[in-house]
């Protein structure tokens, strides 16, 4: 009697086992437990499948910070800095983004697609200040309402510029 | 940032494009124009009848900088 107990359960074990094994999360392979990271624009993959310690990202909804194993989400973005920390103590390095999405997939990956990203260093700050000036100047103007949207939006991505710059 | 008063007004692409312009606005003039270059997005069609195609059109006809029309 016990003797066919024992045999009955032994035959439930491997399925047990599998079944333990298809509820794990896969993660995505990097060594040393960092973030794998995928920065694209559409000319240029400033990092593939990286691993990473930290990124920041502007979300629509505030900034944010990714670590490895984060939940997964979608986040569409703000005109905003991303920060790539590489290794744990390294300063962080920056890119300003204009705009477009960072999906934090299930399984231990950032994807971030811009449209455009830059260093901080290839901006100046006089085409800033102009393009400001420009933009206030149309939303304070009698301009129809579509104009002054587009203007808000100009003036969104030069103070950030701004702020980015100053830091 | 006021919550997406442009939502009223475009679609997310039209926010990106827009968004895109001015960060390309605030560059460098050496790291503009390359980027300028990059920017320029052109659709171009072209009708098929009975498995041959014909003349390849831009939907917006693009025109050099002297006023003269781009071929192909």
């Amino acid at each position: 009697m016990s003797a066919f107990k024992i045999a009955s359960a032994l035959r439930t074990l491997p399925r047990q086992a599998a079944l333990a094994r298809s509820a794990r999360r896969g993660y995505a392979d990097v060594a040393d437990g960092k973030l794998s990271l995928s920065l694209v624009l559409p000319h240029q993959s400033l990092y593939s499948s990286t691993g990473v310690v930290q990124v920041n990202i502007p979300a629509a909804t505030g900034d944010m910070g990714v670590l490895a194993n984060h939940v997964a989400s979608i986040e569409p973005l703000r005109p905003g800095v991303v920060e790539v920390i590489e290794e744990n103590g390294q300063q962080a390095k920056k890119w300003f983004v204009s705009a477009g999405f960072a999906t934090v997939h299930g399984n231990n990956s950032l994807t971030i697609n811009a449209v455009e990203a830059y260093p901080l260093d290839k901006f100046s700050a006089e085409s800033v200040r102009a393009g400001l000036a420009d933009a206030n100047r149309v939303l304070s103007s009698s301009a129809p309402d579509v104009e002054k949207a587009e203007a808000r939006i100009e003036i969104e991505v030069f103070e950030g510029l701004q702020a980015a710059m100053a830091k | 940032m006021s919550a997406a008063t442009w939502r009223e007004f475009m679609t997310w692409n039209k926010y990106t494009q827009i968004a895109s312009r001015a960060v390309r606005q605030a560059l460098t003039e050496t790291e503009r124009v390359g980027a300028e270059r990059r920017a320029q997005i052109g659709v171009r069609y072209q009708l098929w009848e009975n498995g041959q195609g014909g003349e390849s059109k831009f939907v917006i006809p693009q025109v050099e900088k002297s006023g003269k029309p781009k071929d192909t």
